[in-house]
């Protein structure tokens, strides 16, 4: 992250100095958001901006994902995913902004930056009256090579080995998501990017996508993997964003993408004495009751902090268990919802982005999102303002 | 090179394909089947040249066949390959697989539209030896009297024949093209193939009233049976030069207006 990124003094650090519209207001020449240490950025977007009429589908998007990255692009139906994936693959053309794929960028040096890039938009498209093998000797032949060494190790890769020489138009849903996999891998590319590669799966299916990608990842390709299933980018990606009307939500590491359970339940021999050692720890706030249980908010590191006064105190513990306070997906509802209602959709880009965050920053004293910096210096929240 | 190798075997891989070609090649069975039915007689007023001796020589089963050609069928074929060559992929969106190819969209679409070329002209030709195996099998090869009355050897009326099957693919590039541009603007084949016949066909019935004679030279339709000069005795030359400066400048005007669509189109399906 540049300089000029860094927090203003008033924001409190590692709070809500999250890359909202505002800071990639900058447009097209704002430079890539480092987020990766000392990993190249494999493919970004820039200030990228898609209209459709009075619709604004894709908001000053600005991404980075580093090599060796599975990262995810979360949103809702209708977020902006689909015409993002398809801006990178240079399919449409930028309102404004652009991407960047190893250096190259889209649209400007599209084919360069195909060269680096493998994987498929909505639903991948094949010819339904040749078979899987014809199908990629053909597709994966222009600008590339495909030979049959590659062709039998990509298919057999997503399980279609025994498949690949019926004809694709008698393929499941499933089956073509596969192919469309292997089509992905079979130029071997840097990054591939897969659009709800899981979507209208059975679980079998998505259990077997997910898997792969994880695999994927693991050999150090880049997956860039879209997706409106919070849990599934939880299980295999290690960044994420999240997306909502064509902007950035909340970005960052995914162990830090939705609030950790660091309230726990403690019950105790004397509750009583324990509720007076807590609140001397952690504040009236971090204290309450639920049915016999004392609820502490300790975040990670308070808990044995909290144990250890206990004990010293000879307060009996009998038990300590995560309050679980939200689900996954409620989180998930919250934060889109929460966007929703911030900004009208087909707004004037930037409106809602001016308006200042710090003074929610300011306001929650507790954060109930796990506001530790990230690895980048940077954590972004949704912020409510 | 490659891209077009690729699309031969994606299109020779299609049934479609092989469905025009068999339509045209029912042609000169058909006018073999007609002219050996019929008696030899006059040529009707306003009948074209050739068609009504058909059964006197072999070589005039090519000519009529190819004056059927021009006039209508393959136009039609022709527009319907240049119509189904960006529309019909957009269609089922492997028009979409392919731009996520690192492949530039020039290529892509000069690729498609050579297809396309290749289609009729291979139409042409299939149709041009199923009519002289047919002609010469049913009415032998004897030489041809020409427009002018004189007599021309097989050799050079083989050859002018060939040259007029060229001249007539040419004149259905026109059509071709015609499609071909409207399949960048729409993602439908058949509105593309049903604007393109429909140009040809307004074209044709305008050049057929006088009151239209001003734009005459501009319509490439006005050229489709320019062929027949070549059949005079000598060669009458200026209306195939016209034809070939038209048939140019249109399938170049219409190549450049589709680059100009697809070069900056929003692929969405
Ligand atoms: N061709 C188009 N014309 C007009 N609006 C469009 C077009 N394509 C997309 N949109 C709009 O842009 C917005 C984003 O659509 P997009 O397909 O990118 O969403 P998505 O995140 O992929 O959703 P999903 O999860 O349903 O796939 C939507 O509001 C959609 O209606
Ligand atoms: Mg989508």
């Amino acid at each position: 992250m540049a300089d000029h990124k860094q927090p203003p003094a008033s924001t409190p650090p590692g709070v809500c100095r999250g890359r909202l519209a505002e800071e990639s207001a900058g447009g097209a020449d704002s430079p890539a958001p480092r987020a990766c240490d000392d990993r190249p950025v494999v493919l970004s977007t820039h200030g990228l901006t898609k209209r459709f009429g009075k619709l604004v589908a894709v908001d000053h998007l600005d991404l980075a994902v580093c090599r060796g990255d599975v990262f995810g692009f979360l949103g809702p139906n209708g977020a902006g995913k689909t015409t993002t994936i398809r801006m990178i693959f240079g399919l449409i053309f930028p309102t404004s902004g652009y991407a960047e794929v190893a250096g190259h960028r889209v649209p400007g040096e599209r084919v360069a930056a195909l060269r680096h890039l493998g994987g498929f938009v909505e639903v991948p498209a094949f010819y339904p009256n040749m078979s899987a093998r014809r199908n990629l000797r053909l597709i994966g032949s222009a600008g590339g090579d495909a030979s049959e060494g590659r062709i039998t190790e990509v298919l057999d890769t997503v399980g279609l080995l025994t498949r690949g020489d019926s004809r694709v138009g008698g393929y499941s849903h499933g089956m073509k998501q596969r192919l469309g996999i292997a089509n992905a891998l079979l130029n071997s590319p840097d990054v591939i990017i897969l659009d709800e590669p899981t979507s209208g799966l059975d679980p079998q299916g998505m259990k077997d996508v997910r898997e792969l990608v994880r695999e994927l990842g693991k050999v150090g390709t880049t997956v860039f993997l879209s997706s409106h299933l919070l849990h599934e980018i939880e299980q295999v990606c290690n960044r994420a964003v999240i997306i909502n009307r064509g902007r950035t939500v909340v970005e960052g590491p995914v162990a830090t993408l939705r609030p950790r359970d660091e309230a726990v339940k403690v019950m105790t021999g004397d509750q009583q004495k324990a509720f007076e050692t807590a609140r001397a720890l952690f504040g009236a706030q971090g204290v309450s009751w639920d049915e016999g249980y004392l609820v502490v908010r300790a975040g990670d590191e308070g808990v044995p902090e909290l144990v250890r006064r206990l004990v010293a105190d000879g307060v009996a513990v009998r038990a300590v268990v995560p309050a679980v306070e939200q689900g996954l997906e409620e989180f998930f509802l919250g934060l889109t919802q929460s966007s929703d209602a911030d900004g009208g959709r087909g707004e004037p880009a930037g409106r809602r982005a001016r308006q200042p965050c710090a003074a929610w920053a300011a306001s929650s004293s507790r954060s109930s999102f796990n506001g530790a910096p990230t690895s980048a210096g940077r954590v972004c929240w949704p912020c409510r303002c | 090179m490659t891209l077009l190798r690729l699309e031969l075997s994606k299109t020779l891989n299609q049934k479609r394909t092989y469905i025009g070609w068999v339509g045209l090649v029912l042609v000169p069975v058909i006018v073999v089947a007609a002219g050996s039915l019929q008696k030899p007689r006059p040529q009707a007023p306003g009948e074209p040249p050739f068609v009504a001796h058909v059964s006197q020589n072999g070589l005039l089963v090519m000519l009529s066949v190819l004056i059927a050609l021009a006039a209508f069928l393959l136009p039609i074929i022709a527009a319907m390959g240049g119509a189904s060559s960006v529309a019909s992929e957009a269609e089922t969106g492997t028009l979409k697989t392919w731009l996520t190819r690192p492949v530039s969209r020039a290529a892509v679409l000069l690729t498609k539209w050579a297809m396309a070329v290749l289609y009729a002209l291979a139409g042409a030709a299939l149709v041009a030896v199923v009519s002289l195996i047919a002609g010469v099998l049913a009415f032998g090869l004897h030489p041809l009297v020409t427009l002018s009355g004189t007599t021309m050897g097989v050799q050079q009326a083989l050859a002018l024949i060939g040259l007029a099957y060229l001249l007539v693919v040419a004149g259905a590039v026109c059509s071709l093209s015609i499609a071909f541009f409207i399949s960048t603007l729409t993602d439908s084949s058949l509105t593309a193939a049903t604007i393109a016949i429909a140009v040809f066909t307004v074209l044709t019935i305008l050049n057929a009233f006088s009151v239209f004679d001003f734009m005459k030279p501009y319509t490439y339709s006005t050229y489709r049976l320019a062929f027949l000069n070549l059949f005079r005795f000598p060669i009458y030359w200026p209306p195939i030069r016209q034809a070939l400066v038209n048939y140019g400048v249109t399938t170049a005007l219409l190549l450049l207006a589709a680059w100009a669509v697809f070069s900056r189109k929003d692929i969405l399906t």
